[in-house]
C-alpha cells in the first residue's frame, strides 16, 4: 500500500507543519508539539490504508505553508476543513492517535504509557457510608406479586 | 469450525439454536442435562482475549473501527448491515461467539417486580405471562454462572444475594453519589458481571476502562467464556461462521431444520427436531420474516402478523458533567458505577408514565476519545488552545444516562429491507421507528433531573444530549410473549403459539422493556424457558 517515493522532502515538511499547527506545544512548554512525532512510522504500523489518502492532502499545501507562522497556518488548515470536511477530520483523527499515544504525552497528561492491559488501574472502593441514609427511606419498589 | 470433538455433519439434531450470545449460550447450557444432541449455529467467530484492543498501544483507535459497536460502521464479514435511516436510534450488536456479551458494558441490573405487571399496575400495554417471582430463581442461577459482583440492600429491589461485593466506585461514583445524597435521592452500586475478586477460575477486574472493546483480562462476564465452556464440556457443538438463511417448515406446518452458509459460503441444510431461535430483537425477526413458505407467506411463525413489530429500544438521555477536580475517570469499568432508581416507579405527576434508570458512567473516556468527542462537540478545538481545552475536559467529565423505558408499538418494527443484503445475499433488517410522546416527555425529565444532580455534585458546566443517537443496545419486543396467539408470537414459556416446535430465547420475547439494561432477564427468561421445556419434554408439542 505505502509507496515511500510519493513523500517528497517538501511533502515531510508540509506533513510536520500541519501536525504543530493541528497540536502545537502548549504555551507553557509542558505539552510537545504533534509536529515531532513520526507520523509516517505510526501510519506504517497502524493505519497503511491513510497513507495512500495522504500525499493527496498533502497536496492540497504549497511549499511556503511549512514556514509561516502558525496563526496562518491556522486559516490555511480552516480552509481545509472547510473544503474537505472529511480529509480534515481523517488526517486529524491520525494526528490525535498518534500524538496520545506517545509516552512522553501520556505520561504529560496523567495517563500511564502503553496498553492498559495488563497493568490496569487501581481505584478507591468509594465511601459508601450514605447508603445507610438511602437504606432509612425503606422499600421504593411495587411488587404486585 | 466445529468446536467440540465431534465431526461437523449434517447429521439431524434433537435441538438446534441460532446464535451464540446471551441468550443462545444459556439454554444450551440448560439443556446440556437431557442429554439430546445439541446444535448451535453461530454467524461471527470465537475472539480471543489476547487479541482485544487492550491489549495494544492503539487500544482506542479501534473503538472507531473493527471495534466499533455499531455493525454498519464495523462491517466485519461476520456483521449484517442494518438500514436505521428511519430510526433516531442506531442498531447496535456484535457478532461472535457471546454475541453482543463481547461489546457490552456489563451492567447488569434485573427488571423490576413492576415491570412485568405495567397493565395491572399502571393501565399501559401488557402484563407479561410470567412474574419476577417465576424468575427469581433464575436471576440467581445466572448471576453465579456470569459472575456478577454488587451489594444487597437496595431498597429499590426485592432482597437479593450476589455471588461478588461490588466493584469499586471510585472517585466517580463517590462525586456522583454526594449530589444524589445532597438531592434527598436513591442510588445505589450497580450490579456489574464484571468480577470484584477471582472467581470460578477467572481473574477479578483491572480497571481498564473500555469494556465494550472487549475484556482482555476474562474479568467480565462475557458467554463465551462463562456459559460456553461449560455447555461445550457437556457435549453441545457449536459450529462458527454459519450464517442461517432461513427455518424451513415441512407439510405438517413444523420447523424442519434451518438453511445455512457455511465459513466457505457453500449453503447447507441442517435438520432439527426443535429450533431456538436466539439472534437478539432484530436479528430473530429478521431470520422469520425470511422464512417464508406456503404454510406462512407472511414469515414463520407470523399469524399473529406481530413478528418484527413492537420493537422497543431504551431511549437514552445523556447529562455529562464536567468537574474542576480531576476524577480518574479513564480508569474503571466504563458503563458500571452507580445508578439512581429515584424516578423509576410511576409517578404520573411527571407527565409520563413509567419510569427510568439513572446510570451514571465513566464513559469512553480515553484521550483520543476526549479530544475527538471535544472536536465533534466543539469544545475542544484542534490548534491553539487545545491542551487547555483537553485539560477541562480529560479526567474531568462524568456521565449519566436516563435510560428510558419505551412502551410497545406496533409503528415502530423490524421488517426485511427490499435492497439492502449482508454478504451473503440474505436482505438485511430495515428498522421503522420513532419516539413516542410518553418517551419524549421521560427523555426530557432524565435530562433535567440528570442536570440537577451534576449539578448538585458540583459539575461547573453541563454538555446535554436529549438523545442519543448510538443507544440501540436494547433490541426488545419483536416476537413478543403472551398467551393469546392473535396477540402475541411465543407463549409464556417462548414456544410460537404457530410452531410447536420453535422456541425464541431473545430479548424479541419481551412484552415490555423496562427501564433498565436487559440482559440479566434474558438469560434469567432463557434458563426459565430452558427448565420449561425440560419438564414438558414428554409432550413438548402438544396444544
Amino acid at each position: 500500500m505505502e509507496n515511500t517515493m510519493t513523500f517528497t522532502d517538501a511533502h515531510l515538511r508540509r506533513l510536520a507543519a500541519l501536525q504543530d499547527t493541528i497540536v502545537p506545544a502548549s504555551d507553557d512548554g509542558t505539552m510537545p508539539s504533534a509536529g515531532g512525532i513520526d507520523l509516517l512510522a505510526y501510519l506504517r504500523a497502524q493505519a497503511p490504508g491513510f497513507l495512500a489518502e495522504l500525499p493527496g492532502i498533502l497536496e492540497r499545501f504549497d511549499d511556503g505553508f511549512a514556514d509561516r507562522p502558525l496563526a496562518e497556518r491556522v486559516e490555511v488548515v480552516r480552509r481545509f476543513s472547510e473544503d474537505d470536511r472529511s480529509a480534515f477530520r481523517s488526517l486529524v483523527f491520525r494526528v490525535y492517535d498518534s500524538y496520545y499515544q506517545d509516552d512522553r504525552v501520556r505520561t504529560a497528561i496523567g495517563a500511564r504509557p502503553g496498553a492498559p492491559f495488563p497493568g490496569g488501574h487501581s481505584i478507591p472502593a468509594g465511601d459508601l457510608s450514605s447508603l445507610e441514609a438511602v437504606k432509612a427511606r425503606g422499600k421504593g419498589y411495587r411488587h404486585p406479586g | 469450525m466445529a468446536e467440540t470433538g465431534a465431526s461437523p455433519s449434517n447429521d439431524p439434531v434433537d435441538v438446534l439454536i441460532i446464535g451464540a450470545g446471551a441468550s443462545g449460550a444459556a439454554i444450551a447450557w440448560s439443556l446440556t442435562e437431557t442429554r439430546m444432541r445439541i446444535l448451535c449455529l453461530e454467524q461471527g467467530d470465537w475472539m480471543s482475549s489476547s487479541h482485544y484492543p487492550t491489549t495494544r498501544n492503539n487500544w482506542e483507535a479501534q473503538q472507531f473501527g473493527a471495534h466499533h459497536v455499531d455493525p454498519n460502521v464495523r462491517g466485519l464479514e461476520s456483521d449484517y448491515p442494518v438500514n436505521g435511516t428511519d430510526s433516531p436510534i442506531d442498531v447496535l450488536n456484535f457478532n461472535a461467539v457471546g454475541g453482543s456479551t463481547i461489546a457490552y458494558a456489563a451492567h447488569f441490573p434485573r427488571l423490576h417486580p413492576s415491570d412485568f405487571r405495567v397493565r395491572t399496575l399502571d393501565g399501559v400495554a401488557d402484563d407479561w405471562p410470567v412474574s419476577y417471582d417465576d424468575l427469581e430463581p433464575y436471576f440467581v442461577q445466572n448471576d453465579r454462572i456470569m459472575g456478577v459482583s454488587g451489594l444487597p440492600g437496595d431498597p429499590m429491589y426485592p432482597p437479593k444475594q450476589l455471588p461478588l461485593p461490588p466493584i469499586p466506585i471510585g472517585l466517580v461514583g463517590e462525586t456522583v453519589a454526594r449530589g444524589f445524597d445532597r438531592l434527598g435521592w436513591h442510588w445505589w452500586p450497580s450490579d456489574s458481571a464484571i468480577l470484584s475478586q477471582p472467581y470460578e477460575g477467572r481473574d477479578k477486574c483491572l480497571n481498564l476502562n473500555p469494556c465494550m472493546t472487549g475484556c482482555s483480562q476474562g474479568a467480565k462476564g462475557s458467554v463465551d467464556i462463562t456459559y460456553w465452556p461449560e455447555a461445550l464440556r457437556a457435549g453441545v457443538e457449536l459450529r462458527t461462521r454459519c450464517r442461517v438463511r432461513e427455518v424451513t417448515v415441512n407439510a405438517d406446518g413444523m420447523a424442519d431444520g434451518v438453511v445455512y452458509y457455511d465459513a466457505d459460503g457453500k449453503e447447507c441444510f441442517q435438520k432439527a427436531e426443535v429450533v431456538i431461535m436466539a439472534c437478539n430483537g432484530v436479528g430473530t425477526p429478521r431470520i422469520l420474516l425470511n422464512s417464508r413458505s406456503k404454510q406462512f407467506p407472511d414469515g414463520l411463525a407470523n399469524r399473529s402478523g406481530l413478528v418484527g413489530k413492537n420493537l422497543m429500544f431504551h431511549p437514552v438521555a445523556v447529562a455529562t458533567g464536567v468537574f474542576e477536580e480531576r476524577l480518574d475517570t479513564h480508569k474503571g469499568p466504563q458503563g458500571c458505577c452507580i445508578l439512581s432508581k429515584e424516578f423509576y416507579e410511576t409517578d404520573l405527576e411527571r407527565g409520563f408514565v413509567r419510569g427510568y434508570n439513572m446510570q451514571v458512567t465513566r464513559g469512553a473516556a480515553g484521550p483520543l476519545a476526549t479530544a475527538m468527542k471535544g472536536l465533534a462537540g466543539g469544545t475542544i478545538p484542534w490548534g491553539p488552545g487545545h491542551h487547555e481545552q483537553f485539560d477541562r475536559y480529560f479526567d474531568h467529565t462524568v456521565q449519566c444516562l436516563a435510560v428510558c423505558e419505551d412502551l410497545p408499538e406496533e409503528c415502530n418494527q423490524v421488517t426485511l429491507d427490499p435492497e439492502l443484503t449482508d454478504s451473503s445475499g440474505i436482505p438485511a433488517p430495515k428498522v421503522t421507528y420513532r419516539l413516542s410522546e410518553n418517551s419524549k416527555t421521560m427523555l426530557a425529565h432524565g435530562l433535567e433531573r440528570g442536570k440537577e444532580v451534576m449539578r448538585a455534585a458540583g459539575a461547573v458546566e453541563i454538555i446535554e444530549t436529549p438523545l442519543l443517537r448510538p443507544g440501540g443496545w436494547h433490541l426488545l419486543g419483536t416476537a413478543r410473549m403472551g398467551t393469546d396467539p392473535e396477540r402475541s408470537v411465543v407463549n409464556g414459556w417462548g414456544r410460537s403459539h404457530d410452531v410447536k416446535n420453535l422456541f425464541i430465547v431473545d430479548g424479541s420475547i419481551f412484552v415490555t422493556a423496562g427501564g433498565v439494561n436487559p440482559t440479566s432477564t434474558i438469560q434469567a427468561l432463557a434458563l426459565y424457558i430452558g427448565d420449561r421445556i425440560k419438564a414438558n419434554l414428554a409432550n413438548l408439542f402438544d396444544d
